[in-house]
């Protein structure tokens, strides 16, 4: 069991930069995971921490021991691939034996611990079987026993749920979970796929176009945010962002958003940090607004989705375009105006600007 | 996945020594193509590796061209034989790839052929040598001797199975839903194939051939065999390039040789990706 | 077979168009199988005819008549008989023994080297594939310049030891065959590096990453990875190889003529030579329908097994 330390890690191919200053201490056995669409950077990252890509910039250590020009071989780490690369044309017990048998342990003691993993794994009935042609959940138990037997300090797994249908991913999420906490190892799992981010990680690295944004418990990086992004990008549907301005009134410092016709109300701690006719970017979350007969914003509903346990209610004119998560007794039709009222104490602010989110002063 | 400094050296040292190796030969009978009569067969201290005076004297002496240096004139142009080769190797190729398409495509699509894939991969593996002799007497008896259409007659036979395979694997690889689709709408199979399947199926048909033509053209025990003087091939024509007063004619030879080379390079080259396919008869495709 | 909300066909129609089906599936495999039954089916039956007979083109009786010549089985034991023909066989069988290991391995090296990017890849690739696209006939032509005793070769070697080299090595039994498969390697090394390098391509990435990440080293990962996943390529790299080595004509009788003596005389040369200056057609006859039905015999089992193999790998 190791900690990793990413310092000013970077890597560019040629003139497209991939990754770009990311710093990054993941604690020994704990499980982190890199979250971002396509192309953010966290296949790079994980490619680099593997020893598949040398960094352009900056360096990587496990512990103490700087890891430049060390060979994947030699690293101690175990790597799951999206596809699982299991070899197919070997028996499930020489699929596991593989790294003992090509570092040389002794024919006994090999067998020994391809046994225990076997056990460990539930694999013992198919020890012998060949491993084309497994399901998908033996497969990826496989792959994971593959790896594990080497005891490899640090595990590193690659978008390992992606080739499974939605399903079976729940499964195979919890059974993710249980095996790292057997382990106890250092993970680090990349995904762009939030829910399987939010339920197995201890903190959440979330990355857009090169660079991290916000490191965090799963909770804190939902409820606050760093940058507009991130708020965007969690959550499903993602937190509401409506363009607007602060102005000065009589009633105190309020948030004028414009089209959407809302002239509302900050916090103390809020409107402490703004400052009068600053652009801002107004956030909440859909679940942190409800449907009134008093005072709100009048919008009409384009679109009703009905998901089971909640509906969501699309709503919006031609400024502004919020979505609601409500109850699935709810009561609207497409076209009929509604009133909807935002819970102020649940309010996030951005700066227009740069988009990163306003630090409340105290 | 090793990239280190000596190993890329290794790398570039092994490949550079080994296309140098593979391109002397080639390299060798080109400067010899143009090399004049005195450089043919210097030797030793004399030997030149380059054209000391280039010239294009052998090509002029292959279309019968007399040289002052060389006395002997030819009784019959180069000219000929490369017609021979060009009519033969065409003909040759149109008779594989009609047979061998439309045969693939029974097969492909309707399962028809019986034991013909089998019949055509031994037809293949037999070495030409032990068959030939029946040909023979077949081809003598139908006066098919020396003509460029019966030696297009067996090239055709000869090469079909690889117009076969290959086309077989370029069907199987084609979607079946446009066919069907086409079906529906109330066309006829003929017809399906002809004016969709056919039309589709241009750029698979035009490195068939060409890879067809290719072999063809390559052959040199078939003319040996079965062509005598009139419509000899230029491999076979190459090999009467001596004469007793001149001994061997090594700059002719080699023109010669040069001429009959360049076509199948070119064309192989162009080729490239579909070669591995036509090669292992369609059983690895690229 | 068709979009199901598209297919109004009824039963009978699907009838009538199965019967179309196969019709147009006869007529269009008929050209082949006709060609077949031409070039192969009714030749065979006739060299079985003439391998009975002592029947030669010289004699003045037309082929069908040959039964005038009937010599029952008599061509057959001579066969047992023709130390010619053995060594030729067994020849043909050294030559294959020491050219199919050569270019395969040298293939093998050459794949192994292009396997991944480098600059120039692509250029050196096509360059490579030069001499698999030379005319065999012209090929030989070239070699048999190349080892002239005044040519190339000995110039090099003289370049080397310092002093003049005047080796004929077309006239020397020894070197002679040497030359020939120094030819041989030289045409079809390509071949074998052509299909081995689609094969090692082939091998899946990952699964390099994955046993180097285990720990394998490269030598380990060539012997359990990528040797076994390219084992059928290899088996049909090596047969193609030792199937047109068997043939072997154009080079070697352009090179040597088989000679000298009889030093670099294959199965095709000696077949060749006992046709046109033996012209003893029926003995021929009789040599060549040997070697077709044992490499039937073979070819057909080989091919049964390996199509066999193929279904249970799948």
């Amino acid at each position: 069991m190791t900690a990793i330390h990413l310092e000013n890690l970077s890597k560019s191919f040629g003139a497209f930069t991939a990754l770009k200053g990311m710093n990054l201490d993941i604690a020994d056995g704990e499980f982190v995971a890199l979250l971002g669409p396509s192309g953010c950077g966290k296949s790079t990252t994980m490619n680099m921490i593997s020893g598949l890509l040398e960094p352009s910039e900056g360096s990587i250590r496990f512990g103490e021991r700087d890891m430049r020009g060390v060979p994947m071989g030699r690293r101690g780490v175990g790597f799951v691939f999206q596809n699982y690369a299991i070899f197919t044309h070997m028996s499930v017990y020489d699929n596991l034996a593989y790294g003992l048998k090509a570092t040389g342990v002794a024919k006994a003691e090999r067998d020994r611990r391809v046994k225990d993993m076997a056990e460990f794994l539930h694999l013992t009935p198919m020890l012998n079987k060949p491993s084309a042609g497994l399901s998908v959940n033996i497969l990826q138990r496989l792959a994971i026993g593959r790896s594990a037997i080497m005891e490899p300090a640090i595990f590193l797994l690659d978008e390992p749920l992606s080739n499974v249908d939605a399903a079976f991913r729940a499964v195979m999420r919890t059974e993710l979970k249980h095996l790292q906490r057997q382990f106890r190892q250092t993970m680090v799992y990349v995904t762009h796929d939030q829910l399987e981010a939010m339920t197995m990680a201890d903190r959440i690295a979330v990355m857009d176009h090169g660079k991290l944004l916000q490191v965090g418990t799963p909770i804190d990086v939902y409820n606050n945010p760093s940058n507009v992004f991130v708020a965007g990008f969690l959550g499903s549907p993602g937190m509401n962002l409506l363009k607007g301005m602060i102005v000065r009134t009589d009633l105190g410092m309020r948030a004028d958003l414009g089209d959407a016709g809302l002239s509302a109300p900050l916090s103390s701690a809020q409107e402490k940090s703004v400052s009068d006719g600053q652009a801002i970017v107004y956030g909440f979350r859909p679940e942190h607004c409800q449907l009134t007969g008093d005072d709100g914003i009048r919008l009409p509903v384009t679109f009703v989705e009905r998901i089971g346990a909640r509906t969501i209610l699309h709503l919006g004119n031609k400024g502004a375009s919020i979505k609601g998560v409500f109850d699935n007794d709810v009561v609207a039709r497409s076209g009929e105006i509604v009133t909807l009222s935002i819970d102020h104490a649940n309010i996030r602010l951005f700066d227009a600007g740069s988009g990163d989110a306003i630090v409340e002063a105290r | 996945m090793n990239r280190s400094l000596p190993f890329e050296i290794f790398r570039y040292a092994a490949i550079l020594s080994l296309v140098a190796l593979s391109l002397v030969p080639t390299l060798w009978m080109a400067s010899m193509a143009f090399k004049p009569i005195a450089e043919w067969s210097a030797t030793g201290a004399d030997l030149t590796w380059w054209p000391k005076s280039p010239t294009l004297d052998n090509f002029r002496f292959l279309f019968g061209e007399s040289s002052s240096e060389l006395i002997v004139a030819l009784d019959r142009t180069a000219g000929q034989p490369i017609l021979s080769s060009l009519l033969s190797a065409v003909f040759g190729t149109l008779i594989a790839m009609i047979s061998g398409t439309s045969a693939a495509y029974g097969l492909s699509r309707f399962g028809s052929g019986g034991n013909l894939p089998l019949a055509l991969i031994q037809l293949r593996i037999f070495p030409p040598m032990a068959v030939m002799i029946p040909v023979m007497i077949m081809w003598a008896f139908l006066g098919l001797i020396d003509t460029w259409y019966g030696l297009a007659l067996v090239y055709g036979i000869v090469t079909m199975p690889f117009a076969f395979w290959l086309m077989k694997t370029f069907f199987d690889d084609m979607p079946r839903e446009i066919e069907d689709a086409a079906l529906v709408e109330g066309c006829s199979r003929l017809r399906v194939f002809w004016k969709i399947t056919l039309p589709m199926m241009r750029p698979a048909l035009a490195s068939s051939a060409l890879f067809v033509f290719i072999l063809n053209w390559s052959d040199y025990l078939i003319a040996l065999l079965l062509t005598t003087r009139d419509w000899v091939t230029i491999p076979v024509y190459m090999a009467s390039l001596s004469s007793s007063m001149t001994g061997q004619l090594y700059g002719a030879k080699a023109a010669l040789g040069l001429i009959a080379a360049i076509p199948p390079v070119i064309l192989g080259i162009a080729i490239q990706k579909h070669l591995v396919r036509g090669l292992t008869f369609g059983a690895l495709k690229q | 077979m068709t979009v199901a909300a598209l297919d109004t066909r009824t039963e009978a129609m699907e009838h009538e168009d199965a019967r179309d089906s196969r019709k147009l599936g006869f007529w269009l495999t008929l050209p082949a199988q006709l060609l077949v039954l031409f070039i192969a089916v009714f030749p065979i039956l006739m060299q079985v005819y003439i391998s009975l007979t002592d029947w030669s083109p010289l004699d003045g009786i037309d082929w069908w008549q040959a039964h005038q010549l009937w010599n029952t089985f008599a061509n057959y034991t001579d066969l047992l008989e023709d130390n010619r023909f053995w060594s030729a066989l067994g020849r043909t069988a050294l030559v294959m023994a020491i050219c199919v290991p050569c270019e395969f391995l040298l293939g093998l090296g050459l794949a192994i080297l292009f396997v991944d990017n480098f600059p120039g890849r692509r250029f050196l690739y096509s360059v490579l594939l030069v001499p698999m696209m030379v005319v065999p006939a012209v090929a030989g032509y070239m070699f048999f310049m190349l080892f002239q005793s005044g040519g190339p070769v000995n110039d090099i070697l003289s370049f080397f030891t310092g002093s003049p080299v005047r080796i004929a090595w077309l006239s020397d039994p020894d070197l002679a065959l040497f030359a020939v498969i120094v030819s041989d390697i030289w045409q079809w090394t390509p071949l074998m590096f052509l299909i081995l390098l689609a094969g090692l391509v082939g091998v899946p990435e990952d699964q390099l990453r994955a046993a180097t990440l285990l720990g394998a080293s490269w030598t380990t990962r060539f012997i359990t990875i990528v040797l076994p996943r390219m084992k059928t390529i290899i088996i049909i790299a090596l047969a193609i190889r030792v199937i047109e080595n068997f043939k072997v004509f154009d080079n070697f009788y352009i090179m040597t003529g088989g000679g000298p003596g009889v030093a670099t005389e294959t199965i095709s040369i000696y077949i060749y030579k006992v046709t046109q200056q033996e012209l003893i057609w029926g003995y021929v006859a009789a040599v060549a329908l040997v070697i077709l039905i044992t490499l039937s015999v073979v070819s057909a089992y080989a091919i049964k097994r390996m199509s066999r193999s193929r279904e249970l790998s799948r």
